[in-house]
């Protein structure tokens, strides 16, 4: 058997992701060496467009060139994973898709140039349009999950992904919690994996990993709401980076209330 | 033969964007950079937040200069909230920047430069041969990225750094280790200097341009300042940047693009080391004194070399730094403030050149956003120099490097793509279609200005289409002394697109007609252009962008008649105009 073959693409994003796991650097070597990188588009010259076992995708769809360029990389890879926020969630730019003025605000920018080189659409995470076998959230993904990642699909097993909120990882560094000196912390909403970065900073949690997915959010909700805090910044706080998905559950949060 | 090269998807550069030169004949009559990232839309994005909420958002732009925006951002937001902090905090931020030009020049300069100068497709392949260079680029990038790391929270997008200080301030230790590493690394810092100060830097292109970067003040080198320095001497404070980047658009990219006074301009390392070259010291001075001279001002590639010199300049600034942090034992904490309505612009220099955060805020809310970024304003700078090599090239006949020479240049410029928004495509025009590019300048109602003396040969030929121009009725056609001295026509003239017809030597045979945008002509010095001084003072930059050159090739300007092929040429020409 040889080498697995591995494909690094780079959608519409701040490339940080992509950086990241240039920024591996006492691993790198060793990276390129246990896998066949036939694509990393950053780090080399030589990409090749053939099939590859693993796929790992990297910012949202903003552009019809992107969304085919993105059916042609689902089309030769065996799996593909979503790593960052943008690929998982769609990104700080979804933010717009989610509010419907998103024509109005590419005016607003753009004015009414017709762009000759691409063709944009609002910014979508790229399970809209292909099937995403697992994904690495984060803002930019977090080293430590990249590697665990990697090695377990060198060994052909399936990645254990970590499935628990901020706080979690809170109380492991034995941090005081912010909710407590009313900082209006995103941890309990927000999805671990970070190291509770901010927390441990004395900052509350942006929710710059995305929504939680098992979080009991609308229970957070209350207890945040009794805490005193207000509501609609919090809201605000998280569609920043939560993309398309946090639309629906505001719908639901708006039933539940009347 | 028109012939075009293109590279898609450049490599080893941060982000996708891509270039096309299209050749026709001997001319070459377009470069384009493009930039293809998807538009994000983030100056929108920006709308409605919190300051707070913004200085997270905005560095999201890049995960390169993430700490330039961060920067960039936290001052634009206590200028507009008129925040002072403590001398520690902007000690610490100074830090926080110089590990992000350490990682990002080592990156740019190891990993995504060198392999060209050695002959490699990428860093990892280079490492067969050159090891040592490989490992102490990884490690050189490890140090900035732990410098960052410490002061920022994490490698990318750490969210330590907050408007009035930080969340956590670094302990004794951390930043003692931090000193002791750049002591340690000073001689591998004088081979990287060392050896991109020696490489071999083709010669082509080479033309003098503008260099602006920021004013750091107190006659210092450094990374920041609250105004703007221009290489013609002009000063501008921070707020009124807009004089300087006069942002437009242009439908080949997502990425808006600056002139500074209609031309061009170039921002990053280059600028900053001719700028500012002059008030280095320690070791960084002796460098600039041993390997700067006239060809820095004129050539790109001298980016890379630049940025060697600044690696140098950030390791001996470290300690200095550090040791200046030293003397405030005390943690400020957060600067307490509070929110009021008002404006601010945040300049720094980003690794790759001059970065403007400007916001206005209302009620608490961000109300309006301007973000200018680095490669924005470098886009129009990399076409200028890449049309002026490919020109070159194509007349020394060395059609076969333009490609790769092409790729050079726009990887010098260390363009962060995902900022604004792959690399080059050279095409040849194989059958020249100006008449049907000539049809449609047609229909925006074009003014034409016929150039030239008569009794001199062909070089009346431009003259002689407005005359015939004249006898079909056209109106708007004027000879050149018609409208020299004309102010109300020139004022009239700014709405419509102007084309200058006269003999342009572009290497062709007699005859030949070549369209070419004006701005082009203008970039390219190795063309006899012909527009006299006088004539040009008469047009805006708006007006030279939207105007054509249309050249004849003519037989000889000795002869007392003009050519057949040239009178063909102006029959074609008025055909295509009038009616």
């Amino acid at each position: 058997m040889g080498k697995i073959k591995i494909g690094i693409y780079e959608l519409t994003g701040c490339a940080g992701d992509a950086l990241l796991i240039l920024d591996c650097e006492s691993q790198l070597l060793d990276i390129f060496q246990a896998a066949d990188i036939e694509a990393f588009l950053m780090a080399k010259s030589d990409n090749s467009h053939g099939p590859v076992d693993v796929a790992l995708v990297e910012g949202s769809v903003t552009t019809e060139e992107e969304k085919e360029e993105l059916l042609a990389i689902r089309d030769r890879a065996e799996i593909v994973i979503a790593i960052g926020n943008c690929a998982c969630e769609g990104g700080i730019q979804a933010a717009l898709t989610a509010s419907e003025n998103w024509s109005k605000e590419f005016r607003q920018v753009y004015q009414d140039l017709k762009l000759t080189n691409v063709k944009p659409i609002p910014s979508q995470p790229i399970d809209a349009f292909i099937k995403v076998d697992y994904y690495l959230p984060g803002c930019p993904i977090g080293q430590e999950q990249f590697l665990t990642t990697f090695t377990r699909l060198l060994a052909g097993h399936p990645p254990e992904l970590y499935r628990f909120p901020v706080c979690m990882e809170c109380k492991w560094r034995e941090n005081d919690c912010l909710l407590n000196k009313n900082l209006a912390c995103l941890g309990p909403l927000t999805k671990g994996g970070c190291g509770a970065v901010c927390p441990s900073h004395n900052l509350p949690c942006i929710g710059c990993w995305g929504p939680a997915e098992e979080a009991n959010r609308s229970a957070e909700f209350k207890l945040l709401l009794e805490k005193g805090f207000d509501l609609e910044s919090i809201k605000r706080r998280m569609a920043i980076y939560a993309g398309t998905t946090i639309v629906d559950f505001f719908n639901q949060l708006k039933k539940e209330k009347s | 033969m028109k012939k075009t090269i293109s590279i898609d998807h450049l490599a080893r550069i941060e982000g996708n964007g891509s270039l096309i030169a299209t050749i026709d004949g001997q001319v070459v009559t377009e470069v384009k950079f493009l930039i293809n990232e998807g538009p994000r839309l983030i100056e929108r994005l920006a709308v409605g937040k919190t300051p707070e909420e913004d200085v997270s958002l905005a560095p999201r732009i890049c995960a390169i200069c993430t700490l330039s925006h961060k920067n960039a951002v936290i001052r634009a937001m206590e200028n507009a909230l008129e925040i002072k902090v403590p001398p520690k905090i902007t000690l610490l931020r100074e830090l926080m920047h110089l590990g992000e030009f350490i990682e990002s020049h080592s990156l740019h300069l190891y990993y995504l430069a060198l392999p060209d100068y050695v002959g490699f497709p990428n860093a990892i392949a280079m490492a067969s041969r050159f090891p040592f260079e490989v490992k102490i680029a990884l490690e050189m990038k490890q140090f900035g990225n732990h410098i960052m790391k410490v002061l920022s929270g994490r490698f990318i997008h750490g969210e330590n750094p907050v408007i009035g200080g930080f969340g956590r301030y670094p302990t004794k230790e951390e930043l003692m280790f931090i000193k002791a590493r750049a002591i340690q690394f000073m001689p591998f810092v004088h081979k990287t200097t060392e050896l991109f100060c020696s490489l071999p830097y083709p010669d082509i292109p080479e033309e003098e341009t503008i260099f602006a970067c920021c004013e750091p003040g107190n006659g210092q080198y450094g990374l920041w300042g609250d105004e703007i320095l221009v290489s013609t001497g002009e000063k501008i404070y921070r707020d009124d940047y807009p004089k300087l980047t006069n942002e437009f658009l242009v439908p080949h990219s997502t990425a808006k693009r600056s002139r500074y006074q209609g031309r061009t301009y170039t921002v990053g390392a280059q600028a900053r080391i001719n700028l500012l070259g002059e008030r280095l010291k320690g070791e960084a001075e002796k460098m600039f004194r041993r390997f700067y001279n006239d060809r820095w001002k004129r050539n790109p590639l001298f980016q890379n070399p630049a940025q060697a010199i600044e690696i140098m300049y950030c390791f001996e600034r470290i300690p200095e730094v550090i040791d200046e942090i030293f003397k405030y034992p005390q943690d400020p904490g957060i600067v307490s403030y509070t929110i009021k309505n008002g404006k601010g612009t945040g300049l720094v220099e980003a690794p790759r050149g001059l970065l403007i955060h400007h916001y206005e805020i209302k009620d608490g809310r961000i109300t309006y956003a301007d973000i200018i970024t680095p490669t924005a304003q470098n886009a129009d700078e990399i076409e200028r120099y890449c049309l002026l090599a490919a020109q070159k090239l194509l007349e020394q006949g060395k059609e076969e490097l333009i490609k790769d020479r092409l790729e050079l240049i726009v990887r010098a410029f260390d363009p962060c793509v995902s900022c604004s928004a792959h690399l080059v495509e050279v095409r040849k025009i194989e059958e020249n279609d100006w008449p049907k590019k000539l049809e449609q300048i047609r229909a925006t109602n074009p003014i034409i200005i016929g150039l030239g003396s008569l009794g001199h040969g062909d070089d009346e030929a431009g003259l002689l289409v407005v005359t015939h121009l004249k006898r079909n009725g056209y109106v708007e056609a004027y000879w050149e002394e018609e409208v020299i001295d004309d102010e109300t026509f020139w004022t009239k003239a700014e709405d419509h697109p102007i084309i200058f017809v006269d003999v342009l030597n572009f290497g062709a045979e007699a005859g030949k007609v070549t369209l070419i945008p004006l701005n082009h002509l203008l970039w390219n010095t190795s063309l006899t252009h012909r527009l006299m001084p006088t004539l040009l003072a008469w047009l805006t930059p708006e007006m030279i962008k939207k105007s054509y050159f249309l050249g004849i090739q003519p037989a000889s300007l000795k002869a007392n008649h003009l050519s057949s092929p040239v009178f063909e040429a102006i029959k074609k020409i008025v055909n295509g105009l009038k009616k």
